[in-house]
């Protein structure tokens, strides 16, 4: 490098330096130890087999070869695309709905926005509880309110037609207060005086909706896009807690993180598992790559 | 100077924390030292059996004054209990003692966390006092691994108010399957309120199909491991006569049961009768909506047998302990007549000791408890291998179909069979 550029740090400069790094220390060592560490390992592990005690043993290639011929595995990863094209797009749109409409004058608005912000704050397998009991095929509130109503009842969750469907349902669900209260948070950011132009020059609400607050708002939305569909690839809990082994759904519900559970914590295959949770960060990788190369035609930073 | 002692305590700050961190970090178990005490750790999941320990507990260290013993339960449910041995294991901070099954046993074994417990054994002279199978499952290459503190089998719980209500007698000791059928049919065409179904028939292993296919003469893994038996026709036989419950009307079908157990329905009164590992007992008799009005029988003969799996729990002793001889001290004494006693009047769990046996069903004398002793010793013990908790879900995986209706038993048999033995091929 040259030397013009890269000046002598002064005494006090590196004294300032020792300091700021003394500050940051106990966050950076947390994340050594619990994120980077662990990531690092399990890279590792993907190329060993890995019994329950942790005692590797390399084996190169074998848990990826295995993990490509192994039909559950892209069996999971297409249950869980399926999932992610879903309910992001879904959710997204119903909160960016609700995000509106609470950003407008309407009375009891904070009381909206703490309802419908609760399920993020609530224990997903809470919520998963609750949600299994909902579309319980014998007792369930939903079958009721549909014989109520003379429509035939299901089998919600034991059905592999209907059981995606409804995970999906309370993924949205619980995502939506979430991704509302960070798109909030972007439309009070839209100065007022883009309304108060648009309507002078005769746009309604819908037009302003879309030519001034969507573009204004592109990068939250982009924001929002990232870690929905990351969170997306991630969902375990309301699948785990949702869809027993016993149902005629479970192979048709079982996303790769399930799968990734199983064979870590079941079956005692870390070495395997850690091989398919290699497979989630690179998918996950590549969408996200793709995402940020795609932003530059619709996200505006002014 | 003044600015140099802000710079004193931010550092000193940064150390705090960064110590706190570090102290939360590694769990590194704290031997209390009170007085000289060696504290030894048990682990265990069942909080039903904890009043045993207390009272077993409070008596050995009345005994043994410089032991202290300390209880952590960690729930069973979800496999928690054995991801949280499995990393403390790995980590070198698992309890001193600790209980372990006969599916983990193998696999701990070759992990190389059991310590070899023979000493013990003839301390205890275990086969003489346990039942042979119990203490076999625990033995890989001579070495006692486990030992075997209680065991459960399975009987025939009934519901008698629905029995009064529609006017049908009460199931027998000595019933047969078909005696189990007709009775099934009795009730149902008796007119059983909505939801109450006469018997249920989820795809359960251990408590439905392995004791009738076993009783059926079938099998499920031969004794070098090395194939499964899912295409014997006597195997099915075992199997199929649940389906055909199903078929009959006679059971709530396979998704309602996947979604509702059958120990929930009959713990709401929602089924005549239910089989029940002997480990239910203590929940169904505290369960206030039917716990006056049930009792139960041995479980229906099958093929002129009797059919039944014994399975059970042992207790292991850790190999990176630090107190081996006092940890042994307390397996042995958890094993003496004194304990297995205590241990089966709590009447929560059967004593695995052949002289205790009977005090599980001494416990509770207004019920047949018995059920579950009388032919203990004809039952037969889990098939188990390294991969068999792959095994099962595999099994699962499959015979949901056949119980569902969309395939027959005969065809997913065959394919259980290619995809079981292929498993079995990846054991080393």
């Amino acid at each position: 490098m040259s030397k013009k550029i890269k000046k002598k740090a002064t005494k006090r400069e590196k004294k300032d330096w020792l300091v700021a790094y003394l500050f940051i220390l106990p966050l950076l060592a947390g994340i050594l130890l619990f994120y980077v560490y662990p990531f690092i390992q399990n890279i590792w592990f993907s190329f060993n087999d890995v019994n329950k005690f942790n005692v590797a043993t390399f084996t190169g290639f074998d848990n990826y070869i295995k993990m490509f011929q192994d039909k559950a595995v892209w069996q999971s990863l297409g249950n869980t695309f399926k999932y992610v094209l879903i309910v992001v797009p879904v959710s997204i749109c119903l909160s960016l709905f609700i995000a509106a409409l609470l950003n407008t004058k309407i009375k009891g608005k904070s009381i909206y926005r703490t309802i419908y912000f609760l399920p993020s704050v609530t224990m997903a397998a809470a919520v998963a509880l609750v949600w299994k009991w909902i579309f319980n095929g014998q007792s369930g509130v939903l079958n009721a309110i549909l014989r109520a109503f003379g429509l035939s009842a299901r089998e919600w969750l034991q059905d592999p037609k209907t059981s995606l469907y409804c995970i999906m349902v309370v993924g949205i669900w619980m995502v939506v207060g979430y991704n509302m209260i960070i798109l909030l948070a972007g439309l009070q950011g839209v100065s007022k005086s883009y309304y108060e132009a648009a309507a002078i020059d005769g746009a309604g609400p819908v037009k302003q909706f879309f030519a001034i607050t969507i573009p204004l708002l592109s990068p939250t939305i982009f924001f929002v896009l990232i870690t929905s569909i990351i969170s997306g690839f991630q969902v375990f809990d309301t699948v785990y807690m949702m869809v027993g082994k016993g149902s005629m759904a479970f192979e048709s519900t079982q996303t790769v993180v399930m799968l990734f559970y199983r064979n870590a914590f079941d079956y005692g295959q870390k070495g395997y598992a850690a091989a398919i949770s290699v497979l989630i960060f690179v998918v996950i990788l590549i969408i996200t790559a793709i995402q940020m190369i795609g932003q530059k035609k619709w996200v505006n930073y002014d | 100077m003044k600015k140099r002692g802000l710079k004193i305590v931010a550092l000193l700050m940064v150390s705090v924390m960064t110590v706190g961190m570090m102290a939360g970090c590694g769990s590194k178990k704290e031997e209390k030292s009170d007085g000289g005490k060696t504290t030894i750790t048990l682990g265990m999941w069942d909080v039903k059996q904890s009043p045993f320990y207390d009272e077993a507990i409070a008596a050995y260290e009345a005994e043994h004054p410089d032991v202290n013993i300390e209880v952590q339960i960690t729930p069973y449910k979800g496999g928690e209990y054995w991801t949280k041995l499995e990393a403390s294991a790995a980590g070198g901070t698992a309890p001193d003692v600790f209980w372990i099954n006969v599916l983990h046993a193998e696999s701990y074994f070759d992990g190389g966390i059991l310590k070899d417990l023979s000493d013990v054994a003839e301390e205890v002279a275990l086969e003489e006092n346990y039942p042979e199978a119990l203490v076999e499952a625990y033995n890989f290459s001579d070495q006692q691994i486990g030992l075997p503190k209680d065991f459960d089998t399975n009987a025939l719980w009934y519901n008698k108010d629905i029995f009064d209500k529609a006017g049908v007698e009460y199931p027998t000791d000595d019933w047969t399957y078909e005696d189990l059928v007709a009775t099934a049919t009795e009730l149902k065409e008796a007119g059983l309120e909505e939801g109450v179904y006469p018997f249920v028939c989820p795809v359960d292993f251990q408590t439905w199909y392995y004791p009738t296919v076993f009783a059926n003469g079938g099998w499920i893994l031969n004794d070098d491991k090395t194939e499964t038996g899912y295409a014997d026709p006597k195997t099915q036989e075992g199997i199929q006569c649940w389906i055909d419950m199903i078929d009959q009307g006679l059971s709530p079908s396979s998704s309602v049961l996947a979604e509702t157990s059958a120990d929930t329905l009959f713990g709401a009164g929602q089924t005549a009768m239910v089989l029940a590992g002997s480990y239910m007992t203590p929940e169904y008799l505290t369960n206030d909506a039917i716990n006056k009005s049930i009792d139960l029988v041995e479980f229906p003969e099958f093929n002129g047998e009797e059919p039944n799996v014994i399975n059970g729990l042992g207790y292991a002793v850790f190999e990176g302990t630090k107190h081996e001889k006092e940890a042994k001290e307390f397996v042995a004494w958890l094993m003496s007549e004194e304990a297995m006693k205590l241990q089966g009047e709590a009447g929560t769990v059967i004593s695995a000791r052949n002289d205790a046996q009977h005090f599980f069903a001494d416990s509770n004398k207004e019920i047949n408890l018995a059920a579950y002793t009388n032919h203990a010793d004809k039952a037969v013990p889990l098939p188990v291998c390294k991969v068999a908790a792959e095994l099962y879900d595999l099994e699962l995986s499959k015979l949901k179909l056949a119980y569902a209706g969309e395939e027959s038993l005969e065809e997913v048999c065959k394919e259980l069979k290619i995809s079981a033995d292929e498993l079995l091929g990846t054991m080393e």
